[in-house]
């Protein structure tokens, strides 16, 4: 083949769309199996998560090829910024196959709408997790009966929703994405659902409805600004400092501009969130500069030397006009916005007290659901804190870190102990999952200035590596107390027992995904709690400079409390010698090679977290970069 | 040779855990195989400690000649202090000097690698970017390592006789009164992992990887300690050893968070790595530890010696105060002072001359290549007694001892390895690992816990009737020991006694065992009796690890306890107000030697008490008793020296002299001002150096006292059971409230039960109430609310806006009636009312546009 027929081929393009709307494609064919054919039913939704799967693995791989071909050449050319400003900068000349993972397309351009996709190593590793969740799910799912069809179109739904929302990085995409979720996800409950299961679909949806329409609300805010003065002072800054990063943002936005005008209109509004990313950084880095020319003002007072109070006089007026021009986000803009955002995302996450809806779904939804929600769902909160919360309103997020930490902090604390008061196995995993991911919101919370920017480089990385760990270790003991619930058909704690030698096979994995929940050195839930820890004594917020040690003994404190109570689950369920009925059956085959994937991912993560790590880190790094840089650059 | 020996311990840690891969996949069908395939490992792993140790041994300082004996004569006598030695620790392993390292062949120990197992690229390299696993072979490590495996290679083979029963394919568990199936695979499994765990603990050159070691141990103390999980009691004591645990492992993590946050690395010694420089090339590059980030080295890291005026600080904590008091920006400057709220921390490149005593050094707030650091004393302080902490619960002392009486409900050979020999002794050997980094306040805590446990665990041993829980009590006492000497500087006596331990408890723990498989399962000593007839080797054996527990002259415990009472007291002449350190284990050798000859005399002498019991008894099977024999004999002769009979001649204690941290030795020329511990170090080893103490030589009185207590606690132990003079149910009823007292083990478990249990499980329904009723109740609250204000609305609507509507129907329809009269039938008519609604309808949307424009 020769190579211009690769000339304008968009290989990432396709790619991305593929792993999102694959799964749609055969809810699609979906339709056209006869009635009653329940086996060919699932099949077809099986193929379509392996394969979604398969292209995920091929993201994965090209993720990495293009981190390797960085890493020594330039070393911040990996990031999406950088991959997106090239891109627009290179668009005329575009004339090869185009593999840095970003693709852009116009789709409403009365509203500068795009369809804009792009991978790093922040969504690569959860598309990665999703399509394999996805596809354990739908094992799981083999033995739901009534309304097959209708079941799996919906889960193939959920799933375009879900690879959309992390592939997504213009706004309004993300955010149509986003409540593409939301629906098929209430439906799943209320109609497969268990006794409750009305009540619960509702709490689900009205929960994540409040937190879509805070979303929803920044999002316009945002779109409504004009970001125009950010070209003036980004070409500002381009000249004053001759670098290669900022010469390419400037002149990447310039395009953006010309283009908007090419269409007609003066301003430039926008949904792209990379871009909005950018507004922030620059209103941040503005305001820190003008606080740090107001204090230099107010030192230079006290000396009575009128030179040089007129020369700070001189400066502070320059830097207040810069920032009158310039400043798109206002620091009560962002304050405003945070929230908004912050609450959205945190009653994904969840984090107490906007939980309830968690431990009321999980209980009435069918298990491969459980396995969704908990495995996925849960991980867009902290996906949306690191691509949308915290790079757009830096100034508000560093200014919040201590009540963000506090909050992280009593999820892990109040989710662990509620968790040992349960006696519904699900509850109580329902539980831990709040405890656990309270410790991705304190790691990324423990924001620090730049010369110590390591410790809170653990912490992010603590926290993403904990939503990997949380995604394979929650949906596998959502499996096992499906497993379980199966045979028995209750999850009463305290009429079980004795497993262990009913089912060996089933308490042996069992146990090893337990163990890793627990956070046992050697399984995946170890390290992201222990990097978190490790930084967080290092955070000092303002004005409170005991905060973090505080934080750090409560969060190591609570591996007692998560000791006792998956210890005292395990003593409950599986030891003792009463099995709770005459006659279980171990695992079937189809149930083992449910649980095998993620035991043995859980192990490979846990002795090896740099098979991860070292294609993650970089873009948190990077990320933490940009941030740590709006104050004290 | 090899080019570098350490990989040998690296794969003896590795046999084991191939062993458990093995086992784990497929050992559930191999039978007995299983317990071959184990012991082999570890017998394999043996070998190579062995052969490791062949390699170390010309280094360690045992025979002589080590690189500087020529440039120092000996000082004082040879078994002293092993003085001669001492130029060349200065140049030696603990990282007191940057340059040597880089040049260092690395056939010389201490034997060092490793890898990066998480590191991130924000901050300096080095500077807390880093977690390492790695491996640090000195002659701790090899000391240890031959202990462990040799211990654990013996007690495998006594297992797969204990465990014999467990290869039937139906085992009935009389206390669970269940019949279940045998799990003679799973044992050896679960045994393995812990081998593995345990060895990787001591080979670790870093707290990160320490601290995964000791939860996998924990997780196997788990696994075994409930390996009979049907029953209850078997399972709560699991349980609660690894909940108890985690209290000292969450305290281990906030000590190792605090380390890394003040100096940047977790690895204790300095390391040397390959590092990739700003050209790209590889290059060695030296990482100083945490050893040598936190005590002053003799040479900065440009290879110059420090101006001599600052010698005294040489291997000791440099405290520093502010200049300006208020250290809120972060690069400020700091002079040295005696009691400053600050220590240096030499993590970075430094210059000699900025350290002088004149001038202030510029130093950061975080770590940092660049230059000097400092951190609080406070959490020097704290991060001390965090690690302790850890200490503490792995090695059961009080206050949290409570989980190591319990954990008796696992197959006895497990109590042997896991609770007697190694595990519980990895809390000492860690005391002893990070040394260095424990500032004198966080010693004298380990001392006092050390004393508080040896007393508290020793008087409950006194009346416990079942035979395990006597060992079991003994030896949180004698950890106690253990830790009591180290925390007064008696680094040599802790570890000395920890090793010598480690041969005598495995002793006493497999003869129980041997004496309870020949009693079939009967654990409680009442019930035995007379049974030295029966079973000969046994009771001789366990004869042999009673004397050396209690102290006899000769045997291995004599040695190691003499050290400790020598440091104990060397402490206490110096330190008068903490006299209670040298009385408590004073008073405590007596009532172990009390103890111990008790469970001898009530299992093996006197009349039989329980005919069943005794009828049925039988000596066990050669692959039990050989090693009893083997072990018996080590803890004979494990503590030996030239001439034996000289208490402070040991070769072991030797050995370990060597490899003390630097700046625990008295050196003439090289004057050691920590306050705390060096006058002690001094007068345990040149009392004539102290003429202003008028007492006898410490040697003598302190071994002299030991020896004297533990013959008053073997004489009463015989007077009362076996010479029969005292009768001891007499003796309980007269002192009724200190026997319920001693035989409620101190009440300590309702203690944790009112203070720790209830209240955790009553803040767990508080917390459940709260999201049922409070969080709940404003959701369903709100939610209901919506529902009432929507029905309202309804109604709103059918009665206010429906009526209206009606109305404006009603009016419309009264003004059509009377519009009909309008209808004229005119067409005329009809068109101006078009017009006219045209008009209006546009001037309205007008206005609704020019709104929107």
């Amino acid at each position: 083949m020769p190579y211009d027929t690769f000339r304008y081929f968009e290989y990432d393009l396709w790619l991305m769309s593929g792993i999102i709307f694959v799964p749609s494609l055969f809810a699609l064919l979906l339709l056209f199996i006869p009635k009653g054919q329940k086996n060919w039913m699932r099949i077809t939704a099986l193929a379509g998560t392996v394969i979604t799967l398969l292209l995920s693995v091929f993201l994965l791989v090209d993720w990495y090829q293009l981190l390797d071909t960085y890493r020594l050449t330039d070393q911040t050319g990996h990031t999406l910024a950088a991959r997106a400003d090239i891109a627009r900068i290179r668009e005329s000349a575009r004339g090869h196959l185009d593999t840095d993972l970003v693709a852009r397309r116009p789709w409403i351009a009365r509203f500068n709408i795009e369809y804009f996709l792009g991978a790093d190593g922040i969504s690569v590793p959860l598309v990665v997790l999703t399509a394999l969740i996805c596809v354990l799910a739908i094992g799981a799912s083999w033995n739901i009966e009534n309304a097959v069809r209708g079941y799996l179109i919906l889960f193939l739904i959920l799933e375009t929703g879900m690879m959309g929302t992390f592939l997504a990085l213009d706004f309004f995409l993300f955010y149509v994405f986003w409540e593409v979720m939301l629906l098929p996800m209430y439906f799943l409950i209320g109609l497969w659902g268990g006794p409750r299961r009305e009540y619960a679909a509702i709490k689900f949806f009205l929960f994540t409805l409040l937190g879509s329409v805070l979303i929803l609300i920044a999002m316009i805010a945002f779109y409504f600004a004009d970001l125009t003065p950010l070209r003036d002072w980004l070409e500002q800054r381009a000249q004053q400092t001759p670098s290669e990063e900022l010469r390419r943002e400037a002149q990447a936005l310039e395009q953006a501009v010309r283009q908007r005008h090419g269409s007609g209109e003066t301003a430039l509004h926008t949904f792209d969130i990379l871009l909005l990313h950018k507004v922030g950084r620059e209103s941040a880095r503005l305001e820190w500069d003008y606080q740090q020319a107001e204090r230099q003002y107010e030192e230079v007072l006290a000396s009575r030397d009128s030179q040089r109070i007129e020369q700070a006089r001189q400066h502070r007026t320059t830097i207040a006009q810069l920032k009158e021009r310039h400043q798109i986000f206002s620091p009560t803009f962002q304050f405003i916005m945070f929230v908004l955002l912050f609450i959205g995302f945190a009653i994904k996450l969840p984090m107490v007290p906007f939980h309830t809806w968690l431990p009321d779904a999980h209980v009435e939804a069918p298990t491969p659901i459980s396995m969704i929600l908990a495995g996925i769902l849960l991980k867009m909160g902290g996906y949306g804190f690191l691509r949308i919360a915290y790079p757009i309103c830096p100034w508000a997020a560093y200014a919040l870190a201590w009540w963000i930490a506090l909050f992280g902090v009593i999820s892990i604390v109040y989710g662990a102990f509620a968790a040992m008061a349960q006696t519904d196995f699900k509850k109580l995993v329902a539980y831990s999952s709040i405890s656990h991911m309270g410790y991705v919101q304190l790691g990324i919370a423990i924001w620090t200035s730049m010369e110590r920017s390591q410790f809170w480089n653990w912490g992010i990385n603590g926290a993403m590596f904990q939503m990997l760990a949380h995604g394979l270790s929650s949906p596998g003991m959502f499996f096992m107390v499906g497993v379980i619930y199966d045979r028995l058909h209750h999850r009463d704690l305290h009429r079980m027992g004795g497993l262990a030698n009913a089912m060996p096979l089933y308490t042996g994995l069992s146990v090893i995904i337990f163990f890793a929940a627990m956070g046992l050195p050697g399984l995946c839930g170890f390290p992201g709690e222990f990097f978190t820890v490790l930084g967080t004594w290092n955070f000092t917020p303002p004005g409170s400079e005991w905060a973090g040690k505080i934080f750090a003994i409560l969060a190591a404190a609570t591996v007692i409390i998560t000791a006792g109570y998956i210890l005292w689950t395990l003593q409950r369920v599986y030891l003792g010698h009463r099995p709770p009925s005459p006659d279980l059956p171990e695992i079937t085959f189809r149930e083992f090679l449910c649980a095998l994937p993620i035991v043995v991912l859980a192990i490979l993560l846990g002795v090896w977290p740099r098979a991860v790590l070292d294609w993650v880190e970089p873009s948190l790094a990077a990320l933490l970069r940009d941030l740590a840089s709006t104050h004290g650059w | 040779m090899l080019e570098n020996p350490g990989w040998l311990f690296v794969a003896a840690t590795l046999l084991p855990l191939i062993s458990f891969i093995l086992l784990l996949i497929g050992g559930k069908h191999w039978g007995r195989v299983a317990g071959w395939i184990a012991t082999a490992a570890i017998g394999g792993a043996f070998i190579l400690s062995a052969i490791g140790a062949a390699y170390y041994l010309p280094h360690s300082g045992l025979f002589g000649h080590s690189h500087s004996s020529e440039a120092k004569p000996a000082s004082q006598e040879e078994h002293r202090g092993a003085s001669h030695t001492h130029g060349a620790r200065r140049e030696h392993n603990h990282g007191h000097e940057y340059s040597s390292l880089l040049e260092r062949d690395p056939a010389e120990p201490p034997w060092q690698g490793g890898l990066v197992w998480a590191q991130t690229s924000s901050g300096e390299s080095g500077q807390a970017t880093a977690l390492r696993l790695g491996f640090y072979v000195d002659g701790l490590t090899v000391i240890m390592f031959l202990m462990i495996t040799l211990v654990a290679t013996l007690i495998h083979i006594f297992s797969t006789g204990y465990m014999a029963e467990e290869l039937q394919p139906q085992v009935e568990d009389h206390q669970a009164y269940a019949v279940r199936a045998g799990r003679y695979p799973r044992f050896f499994t679960y045994m393995s992992l812990f081998c593995f765990s345990m060895l990787n603990l001591v080979l670790a050159d870093n707290l990160f990887q320490i601290f995964i070691s000791w939860e996998l141990v924990g997780i196997c103390s788990y696994l075994l300690i409930g390996y009979y999980y049907e029953r209850s009691s078997a399972s709560n004591a699991a349980n609660k050893a690894f909940i108890t645990n985690r209290v000292g492992d969450a305290g281990f993590i906030i000590g190792s968070a605090i380390l890394w946050t003040y100096c940047g690395t977790l690895t204790l010694p300095d390391t040397v790595r390959l590092q990739r420089n700003a050209k790209g090339e590889m290059v060695r590059e030296l990482e100083p530890g945490l050893f040598s980030r936190l005590r002053m080295p003799n040479k900065d890291t440009h290879g110059d010696p420090l101006p001599g005026q600052l010698d005294k600080y040489f291997g000791n904590f440099v405290r520093v105060a502010p200049i300006k008091p208020a250290a809120e920006v972060a690069d400020t400057r700091y002079r040295l002072a005696e009691n400053g709220g600050w220590v240096l921390v030499f993590g970075g490149h430094f210059h000699g001359e900025d350290l002088t005593e004149e001038t202030a050094i510029a130093a950061s707030s975080a770590p940092t290549n660049m230059g000097l650091s400092v951190m609080p004393y406070w959490a020097l302080v704290l991060a001390g007694i965090g690690v302790f902490l850890g200490c503490v619960g792995k090695s059961a002392q009080f206050p949290l001892h409570v989980w190591l009486p319990d954990a008796m409900e696992g197959p006895t050979p497990v109590s042997a390895l896991i609770h007697a020999a190694t595990m519980v002794a990895a809390g000492v050997y860690l005391v002893g690992r990070a040394f260095p980094l424990f500032a004198p306040e966080v010693l004298l805590v380990i001392a006092y816990t050390g004393a508080v446990t040896l007393f508290i665990a020793a008087s409950i041993a006194l009346v416990q009737t079942d035979i395990k829980r006597v060992l079991a009590y003994s030896t949180v006492s004698q950890l106690g020991f253990m830790m009591l000497a180290l925390g007064v500087g008696g680094w040599i006596a802790g570890l000395f006694h920890l090793l010598t331990h480690a041969f005598f408890k495995a002793l006493l723990f497999l003869g129980s065992g041997s004496v309870i498989h020949g009693c079939h399962h009967e654990q409680d000593m009442m019930k035995m009796g007379g049974l030295y007839e029966k079973m000969k080797i046994t009771a001789v054996t366990m004869l042999a690890g009673v004397l050396a527990i209690a102290g006899a002259p000769l045997f291995s415990g004599w040695y190691s306890k003499d050290a400790i009472m020598v440091s104990a007291l060397a402490f206490v002449v110096h330190h008068p107000q903490h006299i209670l350190l040298f009385l408590l284990p004073l008073i405590t050798v007596a009532m172990t030697a009390f103890y111990m000859f008790r469970l001898w005399y009530l299992t093996f002498t006197g009349k039989p008490r329980d005919e069943h019991v005794y009828e049925h008894a039988h000596e066990s099977p050669w692959v039990m008793t050989l090693p009893l024999i083997v072990l018996a004999l080590f803890s004979v002769v494990v503590a030996w020296g030239w001439p034996p009979w000289d208490p402070h001649a040991s070769a072991l204690e030797h050995y370990l002299d060597h490899e003390m941290p630097i700046y625990l030795h008295p050196d003439a020329d090289n004057p050691l001002q920590d306050a705390y511990l060096a006058p002690v170090r001094k007068y345990a080893e040149q009392p004539e150096a102290f003429p202003e103490i008028q007492l006898p030589d410490p040697h003598t009185l302190a071994g002299l006292l030991a020896l004297l207590s533990a013959g008053i606690g073997f004489l009463l132990a015989t007077t009362v059971y076996y010479w029969g003079y005292l009768d001891p149910e007499a003796t309980q009823q007269q002192f009724a409230r200190v026997y319920t007292f001693l035989w409620e083990k101190w009440h300590f478990d309702a203690v944790y039960r009112w203070i720790a249990v209830r209240p955790a499980m009553v803040l767990a329904r508080i917390c459940r109430w709260f999201d049922l009723y409070v969080i709940d109740g404003l959701v369903d609250g709100s939610a209901r609310a919506t529902v009432k204000i929507s029905q309202w609305d309804g109604k709103f609507d059918l009665g206010i806006i429906d009526g209206l509507v009606n109305l404006t129907a009603d009016i419309i329809y009264a003004v059509a009636a009377w519009l009909r009269h309008v209808q004229t039938g005119l067409l005329r008519n009809y068109v101006l009312f078009l017009a006219l609604a045209a008009v209006g309808i546009f001037a309205l949307v007008s206005y609704i546009l020019a709104l929107v424009g």
